[in-house]
């Protein structure tokens, strides 16, 4: 944060209770539990907290599927107030291994945000496995008595 | 303070003219949610018109209680005959035609009124949050485009009323990277809930940037430009009102300045120590804290240098060590069993027993066993 009266930690105080990311569940009605979840592209886990709150912390990191592979989008520090310069992104289209080797080195290795390797991994991880192409359901068996005339017939 | 930071100032076209001006006091004022919530919400009753029931709702009727001996409720009943209103209860705020429990009044309460110094509080208060791209994202403005927040633009560019029209205003927000959140605010737009629609309230739909400007430098041409864009609102810098600068009595909201308008802000606010210009003894808040950041505050020279080193060395070994299964780990079982290896490299955990087969008994050991 440029001005000396704001924080990470105040702007978090200020917004924790509602923002317009949060996605907020009931804890009666509709078996929500009561979760918090948050729509924030900087948040890898979609969970609302302090920790992987990425509009509120100046270092943040959010894994975002894209055609083939992920981006992975982090905040440049030294611009806090000039969001449309602040934003980094970077694609992986290559193979999940290296995918996931540099994505750890891009968030731990260098020192940005090591606390986050393992979540911004296990995204894009979840990420690349969606995208594989879907087999098709083998076709059933035949069992029992169906099985008997099938094979009387052939 | 040791440098207060800067802000430049864009051009018509979204980029910077070069020119920057230091960013006014009232930036850095501390940033109090509840203090803004609460004049909020005083501020947005104060437009509020009377209403109430009529005075005689309910008591048009001459309606007596029939007392007690009838075995029916002693509530008041409509008296004579004739009609089927005839024996009915009436009056009471259970009754069908009664009056309503604790009619309205048009003199209730309507308006609060709320301190000079906690007004003036607030808006310092809002205005500090509109500069803190997190709260404005917090909010929903979309302003991943925005090339800085504060968001100033060159007075030159609204020389002679350039922006009375709609089309040239909308054109100059997508310039300087606000069109998203107009956007937005068109995309919204949705009919209301309930009664409101029949009242004069059909639509609700988001706030998108207000535009602040100086009416002596840039004229109110612009308002006439900006008034038909969705979401879009325009306020001159003497006159802002929390109502626009924190709606819903929620902290961030994107604001377009004038550089005139910008530049005025230390003329009407002052600073902490300096008394403002135009409002008389007002001088604004400071905060209880000059550094907010925690995590800078302990990682600064000062602090760092009054601490002693950390005792001991990098890795410590622990004190008491966490038992470990040995059939699961490893290491543990070579270290209790160092057979366990070659057990499990000559594979002879998994070697079958085969000896061939038995051999046949000896005749003297079968002679000696049936001997009897």
């Amino acid at each position: 944060m440029s001005f000396t009266n704001i924080s990470s930690d105040v702007v978090w105080e200020v917004v924790r209770n509602n923002n317009a990311f949060l996605v907020k569940r009931s804890k009666h009605i509709g078996g929500g539990g009561g979760v918090q979840f948050s729509r924030d592209p900087y948040n890898p886990t979609n969970l609302h907290s302090r920790k992987y709150a990425g509009f509120v912390n100046d270092k943040a990191v959010g894994v975002l599927a894209t055609e083939k592979g992920v981006q992975v989008v982090s905040k440049k520090s030294g611009s806090a107030n000039k969001p449309a310069a602040s934003k980094y992104s970077v694609n992986y289209t290559k193979s999940t291994r290296k995918t996931f080797k540099s994505i750890a080195n891009q968030t731990a290795k260098s020192g940005y945000r090591p606390d986050l390797r393992a979540a911004a991994v296990a995204r894009a991880s979840a990420i690349r496995r969606s995208q594989r192409p879907v087999k098709p359901t083998p076709e059933a068996k035949l069992r029992g008595n169906a099985a008997k005339k099938a094979a009387e017939k052939a | 303070m040791a440098s207060r930071p800067t802000v430049t100032i864009l051009g018509a076209d979204g980029a910077a003219t070069g020119a920057t001006h230091t960013i006014p006091s009232v930036f850095l004022s501390p940033i109090r949610p509840d203090i803004v919530q609460q004049v909020h919400t005083g501020m947005a009753k104060n437009k509020r018109q009377p209403y109430s029931v009529s005075e005689k709702a309910g008591h048009q009727t001459s309606a007596e209680s029939w007392g007690t001996g009838r075995a029916v409720a002693r509530i008041p009943r409509v008296s004579g005959g004739g009609t089927h209103r005839a024996g009915q209860a009436a009056f009471g705020n259970m009754c069908r035609g009664g009056r309503m429990f604790a009619p309205t009044k048009i003199w209730r309460k309507w308006h609060i009124k709320i301190n000079q110094g906690q007004k003036r509080f607030a808006t310092a208060s809002a205005l500090a949050a509109s500069a803190v791209p997190p709260l404005l994202l917090a909010r929903g403005h979309q302003i991943s485009t925005v090339p800085e927040v504060p968001l100033v633009i060159d007075s030159a560019a609204f020389d002679g009323a350039a922006y009375a029209k709609t089309a040239a205003a909308l054109g100059l927000l997508k310039a300087v990277g606000a069109g998203a959140d107009v956007e937005k605010v068109k995309g919204s737009k949705k009919l209301r809930a309930g009664k409101g629609k029949m009242r004069g309230r059909r639509y609700r739909q988001r706030r998108g940037p207000l535009v602040v400007y100086d009416p002596e430098v840039d004229g109110k041409g612009l308002v006439s430009g900006f008034r038909n864009v969705p979401g879009v609102e325009t306020c001159p810098v003497t006159a802002l009102n929390l109502l626009q600068l924190a709606p819903g009595g929620h902290l961030g909201r994107f604001i377009v300045w004038t550089s005139s308008a910008f530049k005025s802000l230390d003329k009407i606010y002052g600073t902490t120590t300096t008394p403002s210009e135009l409002k008389k003894d007002f001088l604004l808040p400071s905060n209880i804290v000059s550094q907010a950041d925690l995590t800078r505050l302990i990682n600064s020279s000062e602090i760092q240098s009054v601490l002693r080193a950390p005792k001991g060395g990098k890795i410590t070994r622990r004190g008491t060590v966490q038992k470990k299964n040995p059939l699961k780990n490893k290491q543990v079982l070579l270290r209790l069993n160092p057979y366990a290896s070659a057990f499990q490299k000559e594979k002879l955990g998994s070697e079958k027993f085969d000896n061939g087969k038995p051999k046949p008994l000896s005749q003297s050991f079968k002679d000696v066993l049936q001997e009897v």
